[in-house]
């Protein structure tokens, strides 16, 4: 066949570009197979493990009764969304190329990019779902405990006779500042952007890695060197700690590890200090950085890989 | 464009990369060939001899080493070369999670089909391959037939004017080959293009227009199947209630003839174990 026909042919074939639709297909086909994997009803029943563990300890006053309780949920949330996030996409994909799934879809006119979101939105709207579903259980049941420890605190005050207007006033600041505000729901918006990032990472190994017990074990390494990007700055920016090697060595792991103590913002919540609108800006903007960084990389590596 | 073929190969060369322990393999070696549109073309050859391979560079899956190829005339490269194609894999496994239809909704989804379309489309296609009754059972749950035949489908859905075939009828018993060499036949009997591979080759036979023999990555014999069988210096007849007397006859006339000519066999022609398979089980199924 001559250059020419060919490319007469491929003038008059429309390109194929990108879809929302079709990486909407990718991502609804992701979260129905997740669901049915059962991976939502064991992030449900564990949260609500969570929060029953959170009224089963002993505590003192009321303020501590609600920021236990919010500081065992939140974890668990942070915990688990991670697990999910990491778990989930290690799997989908090498499951799809071994199960020649993916032959079939990329077989069709579906570019490379397009799977790849349609994965990860899919993956993240599990999260996501999770998330706002347990947002409104722990905020129903946080502003049940925070009316019945208010009755209660005030109930003790007047048996012991101590119940004046500043006494219940100050009761009620104390039990608010604890109790449900807007904090809380953004504490669970970190918690996600957190998850989006470690599953961006852990999408990106997984284009890489041929193993999925590795594209595992490396996203959990790479989310605990994360946490701990304070302390590679340090160690790099003071000296006298170590030579050039090991300062090499801590700029690499800093360049290459998201810094994902920028989403730590669910200790000052449980602590009721109140979180900034600019700081809720910076933690997205950071995200969404990282996530678009990350997805380019892992578009180009996808891209070139032979399946 | 009736001119421009289904499938075109230019010297094609693919080599894998090696690692530290082993060196570099060549699955495919300067391989040309050409599909022409509405033709049924086999790729026949042992394993390893580079056929799957070949099929996925056409595909787009694999990247060429060297040389190129392109889906009418739309090089393989582009993702637009695929809007054409429909890819059946060897053992092909779906979404265990979705059921018949659903699996059917989501690649006709893909490639862009929509609401009332769709649905027809794959209730046509369910019809065709048969998989009806078991449009609405988990994909998890169907038969090695029956997950090749999906596979027919979904590769069916948006209409391609080529079908890619590896190994389709590989794992599947000889009702269920029986069956998708049929639709093989009924594909080009629509016009559809079908590149298809196969270990078995008197399936290849039946369905083949042409066909290609690789080995060791090489394309060794290519061409039209009557052709590439056909005996030259032999004739075949197959007479119907003769005698021994006429026999005898027949006998004579070639031993009088002289020279080369030589009656090198006769005697009742056979069926072959598969038509014997179908015609039994058939039996056993109408009483």
């Amino acid at each position: 066949m001559s250059d020419a026909t060919t490319s007469s042919a491929a003038a008059k074939t429309p390109k194929v570009r990108f879809s929302p639709q079709r990486v909407w297909t990718m991502a609804m086909a992701t979260v129905t197979q997740l669901i049915r994997m059962k991976i939502l009803a064991f992030l449900v029943l564990f949260c609500l493990l969570a929060v029953g563990a959170g009224f089963a300890f002993s505590v003192i006053n009321p303020e501590q009764q609600l920021s236990l309780l919010k500081s065992v949920t939140l974890g668990a949330l942070q915990i688990f969304s991670i697990v999910i996030g990491v778990v989930s996409t290690a799997l989908l994909l090498p499951k799809d190329l071994e199960d020649r799934t993916l032959y079939t879809i990329l077989s069709k006119p579906v570019p490379r990019f397009d799977y790849l979101l349609g994965k990860l939105i899919g993956v993240l709207m599990l999260i996501g779902g999770g998330l706002i579903v347990m947002d409104a259980v722990l905020s129903l049941i946080l502003w049940m405990r925070q009316s019945l420890l208010f009755d209660e605190a005030v109930e003790h005050l007047r048996m012991e006779k101590m119940d004046s207007t500043e006494a219940v006033t100050q009761v009620r600041e104390i039990v608010a500042k604890q109790g449900l505000t807007w904090n809380l729901h953004w504490a669970v918006w970190a918690i996600f952007l957190k998850a989006t990032v470690v599953t961006t990472v852990a999408l990106l190994l997984s284009s890489i890695a041929s193993s999925t017990l590795f594209t595992i074990v490396i996203a959990f390494c790479v989310t605990i060197i994360g946490h701990g990007e304070a302390l590679i700055r340090e160690f790099f920016f003071t000296p006298n700690l170590s030579g050039m090697t090991g300062r090499a060595a801590a700029l690499l792991l800093a360049a290459i590890c998201p810094d994902l103590a920028q989403f730590d913002i669910v200790d000052s919540v449980v602590n009721g200090e109140i979180v900034p609108w600019a700081a809720v800006l910076n933690m997205t903007s950071i995200a969404a950085i990282y996530m678009t960084v990350c997805l380019f990389i892992t578009h180009l590596v996808f891209a070139e890989k032979e399946l | 464009m009736p001119d421009t073929p289904a499938v075109s190969v230019n010297h094609l060369t693919k080599v894998f990369k090696g690692t530290l322990v082993k060196g570099a393999f060549r699955a495919v070696q300067d391989l040309s060939l050409t599909v022409k549109a509405g033709e049924v073309y086999g790729l026949i050859g042992p394993n390893g001899s580079g056929k799957s391979t070949t099929m996925k560079v056409i595909l787009g899956l694999l990247k060429p080493t060297e040389g190129d190829t392109s889906i009418f005339g739309v090089p393989s490269s582009e993702v637009a070369s695929r809007s054409d194609v429909g890819f059946l894999p060897e053992n092909p496994y779906f979404y265990k999670h979705l059921n018949g239809r659903e699996t059917l909704h989501f690649y006709g989804s893909l490639c862009g089909m929509r609401g009332a379309k769709l649905k027809e489309r794959a209730s046509e296609m369910l019809a065709l391959t048969g998989l009806e009754d078991a449009a609405t059972r988990r994909v998890g749950g169907y038969s090695k037939g029956m997950l090749q035949r999906l596979g027919l489908a979904q590769a069916l859905i948006h209409e391609p004017r080529l079908l890619v075939l590896d190994e389709p009828t590989a794992g599947v018993d000889p009702a269920g080959s029986r069956k998708i060499r049929d639709l093989i036949i009924e594909f080009r009997s629509r016009g559809i293009t079908v590149l298809v591979t196969s270990h078995l080759l008197e399936q290849m036979q039946e369905v083949c227009d042409r066909v290609g023999i690789m080995a060791h990555g090489r394309m060794v014999r290519e061409g039209r199947l009557e052709d590439l069988i056909a005996v030259e210096n032999q004739t075949e007849m197959v007479i119907e209630n003769a005698s021994p007397a006429l026999l005898a006859q027949i006998d004579a006339l070639v031993k009088a003839a002289g020279g080369d000519t030589r009656l090198l066999r006769s005697g009742h022609p056979r069926t072959t174990l598969e038509r014997l398979f179908l015609e039994a089980t058939n039996e056993a199924k109408k009483s």
